[in-house]
């Protein structure tokens, strides 16, 4: 089944043919979000992509109600969120645009507390939760340092204690990790699957796959505010992964043989030093071919792997394929069906 | 809730203000200074028969601008600033209506400048030896109707800010308002009446200047006042709102 075919009880967040144009002067609108769909349930996390410009940070907002939709719903834990704005965003709690969401001039811990002050909590409800979060993490340190003195990577983690201490059953992320080196990225990684684990819903947004492939069990991809693919990360990587191929020769390859691989393979790549080849492997006995035209002239092979595919390298195939004049060439469910014929071993 | 909501802003304004001490003692060092400085000239140019009136005059004028220019105009700067540093779009998501969040800011902006205001009066009547007829009952009847305008202007300018960000030049001009409206009265030119805060602040001048107490207001001037503050708090509201539509509908709040 897609991954959102449709709400159930177990549905966190479920968004429908939401549509957001930007009126400029003097020119047409932008349409910035253009009936996008999906669904996400309860404790899954998962990666809201595209390119920059896609309409991700417009879907966000239109989905925290920063932002009126033109058309389309939004639903947060069964919540309507354009009729009742006030009721969905009790259950939802967001960190855009990195560590822009804090007041600089109070401290760490002023900072949860005002927050949660602001969600009707009292400082004294919320003392000990907020200083159990400082602790874990890591800022019982800084907790009495105004944010403005706090590096970017602690700026980041307390936006994020900020949203988890509202206890919330949608957690958004717009960024997580921009900017921040290698081992605050990890920490903060490591929150985000902390989040995962206590049953939370996490909408992730992130340019970086390394981070969405490590974090995100589903993506839902956006492209010039349309929907381009939404799936489980799992089976868009054995769908990518499973058909490309690269050889190491132990000579080059002769011409004829390039001019015959070119015309048996639809995609292939050759080295420039023609002792290596990448070739995409469509169907079951295309392998076989390939040995037949290196066995023609006796060409050595050193090695043969399957090529393993980044999740970056798949996101660009989708929004490149995905996109084409008119429309989407690779619907959501067009990717899933073949998703699945491949998990029965179809074609 | 909304309890909680107040406590944590009040918190807030008087946590920023701590922070901000040099900046708050400029502010009113530059108010006494000002009121210092006016002074001077009325002993210089003024009528002598007059100066103790005149000065009396001043005093509260000042007084009221500086809880203005604090609370009202400040609110504008706030606002840019919550914009610009990404807070202003969090307050847009907590489960109560920003607006009460705001109301709350303002409330503690108010609370907190009043005290402020206060000390500033006394040193400045300690200063020049002239005190004002402080019948904390009357004072505090008129300051309610009269803030509650305040509040709508605070709202009408948060308003502007929400959609404009960049409203920096109109705020510089919108204190010489608030300065006219703080000192002109409506005896000058009576239609004043009906402008934001101005009956108001004629009252509060009459009790605090000649001592004029409660009960000696006429029922059409208390109608007056509360009819003032009531209409432009609903006013600032509505503009607000309608502020607050226009920022959602074209994706302005997290724009600067």
């Amino acid at each position: 089944m897609p991954p959102s075919a449709s709400a159930t009880p177990e549905t966190a967040l479920r968004v429908r043919g939401l549509r957001k144009a930007f009126p400029r002067r003097r020119q047409p609108p932008v349409q910035a979000v253009d009936g996008v769909s999906f669904v996400v349930e309860r404790g899954q996390v998962v990666g809201l992509l595209g390119p920059n410009g896609a309409g991700k940070t417009t879907t966000i907002k239109m989905v925290c109600g920063l932002i009126r939709p033109d058309g389309g719903e939004v639903e947060v834990c069964g919540v309507d969120a354009r009729r009742h704005p006030r009721q969905a965003t009790r259950h939802l709690a967001a960190v855009l645009e990195g560590n822009r969401n804090l007041y600089w001039r109070l401290t760490a811990r002023e900072n949860l507390r005002y927050f949660m002050g602001n969600r009707g909590r009292s400082g004294r409800s919320v003392a000990a939760a907020a200083d159990a979060l400082l602790k874990r993490f890591d800022l019982w340190e800084k907790r009495d340092t105004q944010v403005a003195d706090l590096s970017r990577g602690m700026q980041q983690k307390l936006a994020i204690a900020v949203a988890v201490l509202a206890d919330t059953e949608v957690v958004l992320l717009d960024e997580p990790t921009l900017g921040l080196d290698v081992q605050t990225g990890d920490e903060v990684r490591r929150l985000v699957r902390e989040l995962a684990s206590e049953g939370r819903t996490v909408l992730l947004s992130s340019h970086d796959m390394d981070v969405v492939q490590d974090l995100c069990e589903r993506v839902v991809i956006i492209a010039e505010g349309r929907l381009v693919a939404d799936e489980w990360v799992a089976t868009l990587m054995r769908l990518f992964a499973s058909r490309a191929y690269d050889a190491r020769l132990g000579a080059p390859l002769s011409a004829r043989q390039s001019e015959a691989l070119r015309r048996a393979f639809t995609l292939v790549e050759i080295t420039d030093d023609a002792r290596g080849v990448r070739v995409d492997l469509e169907r079951s006995d295309d392998l076989y071919r390939l040995i037949d035209v290196l066995r023609a002239e006796r060409t050595p092979i050193e090695s043969l792997d399957r090529v393993i595919v980044r999740f970056e390298e798949v996101f660009r195939h989708l929004v490149r394929n995905g996109i084409n004049g008119a429309g989407i060439v690779a619907p959501p469910a067009t990717v899933a069906a073949r998703g699945r014929q491949e998990d029965a071993g179809v074609g | 809730m909304w309890a909680n909501v107040l406590v944590a802003n009040v918190t807030k304004v008087l946590i920023e203000m701590r922070r901000y001490l040099l900046n708050t003692i400029s502010l009113v060092v530059t108010f006494y200074v000002i009121f210092l400085m006016l002074v001077l000239g009325i002993n210089v140019v003024g009528d002598p028969n007059a100066v103790d009136d005149n000065v009396r005059f001043l005093l509260v004028g000042n007084a009221v601008w500086f809880l203005l220019l604090t609370s009202v105009n400040s609110i504008g700067w706030e606002i840019t600033t919550e914009a610009l540093r990404g807070t202003l779009e969090q307050l847009y998501m907590a489960p109560l209506a920003a607006r009460w969040i705001l109301l709350a800011r303002l409330v503690g902006n108010l609370a907190v400048n009043l005290v402020v205001v206060a000390g500033m009066l006394v040193l400045s009547m300690a200063t020049v030896g002239v005190w004002l007829s402080f019948d904390v009952v009357t004072v505090l009847a008129l300051l309610g109707p009269m803030l509650l305008g305040a509040v709508g202007l605070a709202f009408a300018v948060a308003g502007l800010a929400i959609v404009y960000k960049q409203i920096q030049a109109f705020l510089q001009v919108f204190q010489f308002v608030l300065l006219a409206m703080a000192f002109v009265p409506p005896s000058v030119a009576p239609w004043l009446v009906f402008a934001p805060l101005v009956k108001g602040i004629d009252m509060l001048r009459a009790s605090l200047v000649d001592g004029v107490g409660l009960e000696a207001y006429a029922a059409a001037d208390w109608a007056s006042l509360l009819l003032n503050g009531a209409v432009y708090f609903g006013l600032g509201l509505l503009a607000y709102g309608a502020a607050e539509r226009r920022a959602t509908a074209r994706g302005l709040l997290g724009r600067y």
